[in-house]
Formats: structure tokens, sequence, C-alpha cells
């Protein structure tokens, strides 16, 4: 490829001597650039003000508000912070009571479903959630930049296009966080639970132990453990059965060794999302093993050195994460710190 | 290879080994610093800031729309991907990070798009594309060669190709590393090379 590398230069640069090729196609593809301008912008309150300034207007507003509020919370009836909820098949119940038409779904309140019923929730302004036979959910919260919904059993199907960081799912061994993303998420009786990302990303967190999973991947989750380490769906059947046994099994359990040896043997380059997540876990020989195999799948940068990687120096293991092809680690750390720190 | 590029592995039917997601990000500092303070003039009602913002993002909004929608519904979303940001930015935690989030919006937009209107909305090819018909042929041809491309590398030729941003730029606004800019360009230019070719 390198010697193709020189012939890029002008794609690259967007400068000096054009490639022929390149150059018509520019021509070609220029009247489709952005032509536009920025729409006129709605009226904005400014966040701050001196407090005396604004205090009678706010409250004189607050007051106003809270007549207008109680005007039209009256007129529908409409619990507030709660969701729209209709049936999609027979009949769920939302706090006990079957709903055959549309309903809400407010805060604190479960919506169930048995083996014929099916339900879709309207989750705020940004997106949606079916709710599956045999299931339970509950509306944790709602309201403007939070949404918190629990999955106690049965699955999921959620679609939220928000911003990241908008809508949480708490089930009884992780929470799912939404990326801006498509999943389902199914959770068992005993509380364990499979995360499936069909769009974009989800970060799976339980008391620090974190992981993130692309469109295309899977996650695990069980009580006492928290969030698994995630896998493309597609990863070698060796891979997936060994994964479990690392994921969910005492530092000290004897099938350790071999369901390492077997994972690391049979994991392709793409499956450096899992051995980069394996990276910070288990003991540190098991690390030092997934480091010299992920070596020769994707080279590290120079900040990764063997050593700062071990000790889970965070720049080399962002650093790395960086050369996976998947994203740039700094978005998701972005993203994380609301809930982490 | 370059010991300059990642491994990016690819598959037989040219797709990237990785499924694209939301790659967004890393700025340069001083980049960072000055999106920073313009969210913060903004956020206090400041339209110029805002469209300083604007005029810093809204190629790589409107090139990652071009990959994903069709193109006579490009321009309304991305006035729609902007006016979002205006009434969110409060939601932004952190300022310096308005690259990243008006990027997730984007693609956001685009995926809420797909799921209102259930099916992908073809290019006309009555465009008003200056040139004669053959020309305007061309064109629509090329488009639809770099949308068949896989996710990285359509996104990325689409702002190099059609935006005119060069790879250093595409790199500091969307947050990718230099190198995977690269990779993605010079990987999707010998895949639209060949397909122009057929």
């Amino acid at each position: 490829m390198s010697d193709d590398l020189s012939r890029d230069d002008y794609l690259w640069t967007a400068a000096g001597e054009p490639d022929p090729e390149i150059a018509r196609l520019e021509a070609l593809l220029a009247p489709y650039a952005h032509r536009g301008t920025l729409p006129p912008l709605p009226a904005r309150a400014p966040r701050r003000r001196a407090l005396h300034v604004v205090l009678p207007i706010v409250t004189a507003a607050a007051s106003l508000a809270l007549v207008i509020a109680a005007a039209w919370f009256t007129s529908t009836a409409r619990p507030p912070g709660s969701w729209s909820v209709q049936s999609l098949a027979g009949a769920p119940a939302v706090a006990g009571s079957p709903i055959a038409g549309p309903s809400r779904l407010a805060v604190g309140q479960a919506l169930t479903t048995d083996a014929q019923s099916r339900a879709r929730i309207a989750v705020g302004e940004i997106g949606r959630v079916d709710v599956e036979p045999n299931s339970r959910v509950r509306l944790i919260r709602s309201r403007p930049g939070e949404h918190r919904m629990a999955l106690d059993r049965g699955r999921i199907a959620a679609q939220i296009w928000a911003p990241p960081r908008y809508f949480f799912v708490t089930t009884p061994s992780a929470t799912a966080i939404d990326l801006g993303c498509a999943y389902t998420l199914d959770v068992d009786a005993a509380g364990a639970g499979m995360i499936r990302v069909t769009h974009g990303w989800v970060a799976f967190e339980y008391e620090g132990r974190e992981s993130f999973i692309p469109q295309g991947a899977v996650c695990a989750t069980r009580p006492g453990f928290g969030p698994g380490t995630p896998r493309f769906a597609d990863a070698p059947a060796r891979l997936e059965r060994a994964l479990p046994v690392l994921d969910f099994s005492a530092l000290a359990d004897p099938r350790r060794a071999a369901a390492l040896a077997d994972l690391l043997a049979s994991a392709r380059a793409r499956d450096a999302l899992t051995l980069w997540h394996l990276l910070s876990r288990g003991t540190p020989e098991e690390r030092a093993k997934v480091y010299d195999r992920l070596v020769t799948l994707v080279p590290p940068p120079a900040s990764a050195s063997r050593e700062a990687v071990l000790r889970a120096d965070r720049r080399a293991l962002d650093d790395w994460w960086n050369e996976l092809g998947l994203d740039s680690a700094s978005w998701w750390r972005v993203w994380k710190s609301p809930w982490r720190e | 290879m370059s010991d300059v590029l990642p491994t990016v592995e690819l598959v037989a039917d040219g797709t990237t080994a990785f499924p694209a997601g939301p790659r967004v990000v890393r700025f340069a500092d001083g980049h960072a610093a000055d999106d920073g303070r313009l969210v913060r003039a903004a956020r206090e009602g400041d339209r110029a800031a805002f469209s300083s913002l604007y005029e810093r993002y809204a190629r790589v909004v409107h090139g990652l729309l071009l990959a994903r929608v069709g193109r006579d519904n490009v321009e309304d979303l991305v006035q729609d991907v902007f006016l979002t940001a205006w009434r969110r930015l409060d939601d932004l935690r952190d300022p310096a990070a308005f690259g990243g989030w008006i990027v997730m919006i984007t693609r956001n937009r685009a995926m809420d798009f797909h799921r209102r209107t259930a099916e992908f909305v073809e290019l006309p090819e009555n465009l008003p594309v200056p040139g004669g018909a053959a020309e305007r042929a061309d064109a629509h041809a090329a488009l639809e060669a770099i949308r068949a491309l896989p996710e990285a590398y359509r996104e990325t030729l689409m702002l190099r190709l059609v935006e005119g941003l060069s790879g250093p730029e595409i790199a500091t606004r969307t947050g990718l590393t230099p190198a995977s800019v690269r990779v993605n360009l010079h990987r999707g230019m010998k895949l639209l090379r060949e397909k122009l070719q057929r």
C-alpha cells in the first residue's frame, strides 16, 4: 500500500499537484457541497443574570407557569414525567391494570406483559422502547436530559435518537447507558442480562466496571459481577464459549487458564474489541497474555508500552483503543463522566 | 504497509472489519478551546458565536448527512441539526466537546430520518447540477458510488471530495485520528476507482 500512498498526497492535503482523477471528481461533485445558511434562530434566554435583576421576572413567570401548568395537567389528566404507552399485542398491564388503548406510565409504575402481550413506550421525545412478552419494566425518572427505566425481567428493544447519555436502563446487574443507538436487552429471572447493539454504541456499567459495546456486538452481565466483556456477534465459537468463564468466575477458578488460551488462540483482528477490554480485567498474568496476543493483532502506539498497559495507565489504554479502528476514546470519556464522576 | 497506518482488517466484501460507529471527537487543543468559548457565548444568547460554530461545522454535518440520506432532504436536516444544537446547548456538559456532540446529533438525526421515512430516499436524477446531461450523469454516478462504499470510507470521501475538506481538516473536525482518515481516504478512493471503472 505504501507505494500507492505517495500518489495520495493530493487526496490527503487537497493542495499541490492535483491527481487528475481526483480533481475531476472534485469538479463533478462540487455542486453537491454545502451551500446553505444558518436558519433564523429562535430567541434564547440568557442562562445567568444577576439575581436581583431577574428574580422579579422569574417569580412572575413562575407564577404564570404554575397556573398554566396546573390548567394543562388538569385538562389532559397526564401525570407529569409520564410516558405514553400503547398495546402492540394482547393486554399489557400498567400498575396491574390491563390496557387496551393508549395509556400512560407514570414514575414509579410498572408495565408488565404476559406471554401474549407486547407494548410500545414513547420515551418522551427521544425514542421508543418496545416491551416484549413476559417482561416487566418500571419508569424511574423522566425529565429533560434524563430518562431512566428499569428492566426487571424480559426483553426490550430500544431505539433512541437523542444525544448520548439521555437514556438509561437499569437492570439487576448493570446499567445500560445509551450513547445514541438501537439495541435489545434481555434480563432473565436470575437477573442476568444480555445486550445486543444494532446501531451506534451502548455503555454497560456497574460499580466502576464498564464495557463499551458497538453495533454488531453483544455483552452479557451477571449479578455480583456486573458487565462482562463485549464481543462481536460473529466471534468464533471458541471465543464465545471462553468469555463467560473469564467474565463470571472467581480469579482462582482452574478453568480460566484453558479458557483464556482458547480465547486468545481463536481471536481475530476484529476481536481486538474483546481483547482490549480484557487488558484491564483478570489477574496480572492473564492481562500479560492478553497484551502479548493483542500486540500481534493491532500494533500498539508507542505510548502503549507493555509496562504502561499492564499497570492500566488510562492514556496508554486510550491510545491503543484509538488504533482499533472503532472510535476515538475521547468521545466516550466525554460522555461517561456524568455518570462516573 | 506504511508504519503510520493502523491495522484495519478488510473482509472479502470490502467492508471494514470494525463496524462504523459514532466516530467523534479528539480535536486539537486550540480548536476545542475555541469551540468552548463560542459555546459559552452562544449559551448566553450570542447568535454570532453560534454562527461561527455553524461556519466551522456546517460542511461536516452536511457531508455526514449526504452520506446517509437523500440529497433533497439534506439541507433541511442540516438546519434541524443546528436548531437542535441551539436549543440544547445547555445540555452539553463540556463546551469544548461541541464537535463530537454535533456529529453525534447528526448521526442520530439521520437515523431518526430513516426510522420515520422507513426507506432510503433515492437521489433524483434531475438535480440542479451544472453542465450537460453527460456531466450530470457522471456526477450522479460518482455520488452513488461513494454512497455504496462502507460507511467509514463513505463519510470520509464525502467530506473530502464533496465538501472539499483536506485530510487534516477531516481529522480535526470529526475527531478521527489523522492516520485513520488517511487510511479511510486511501482505501475508500481505491474502492471508488474500482467501482467507477466497472
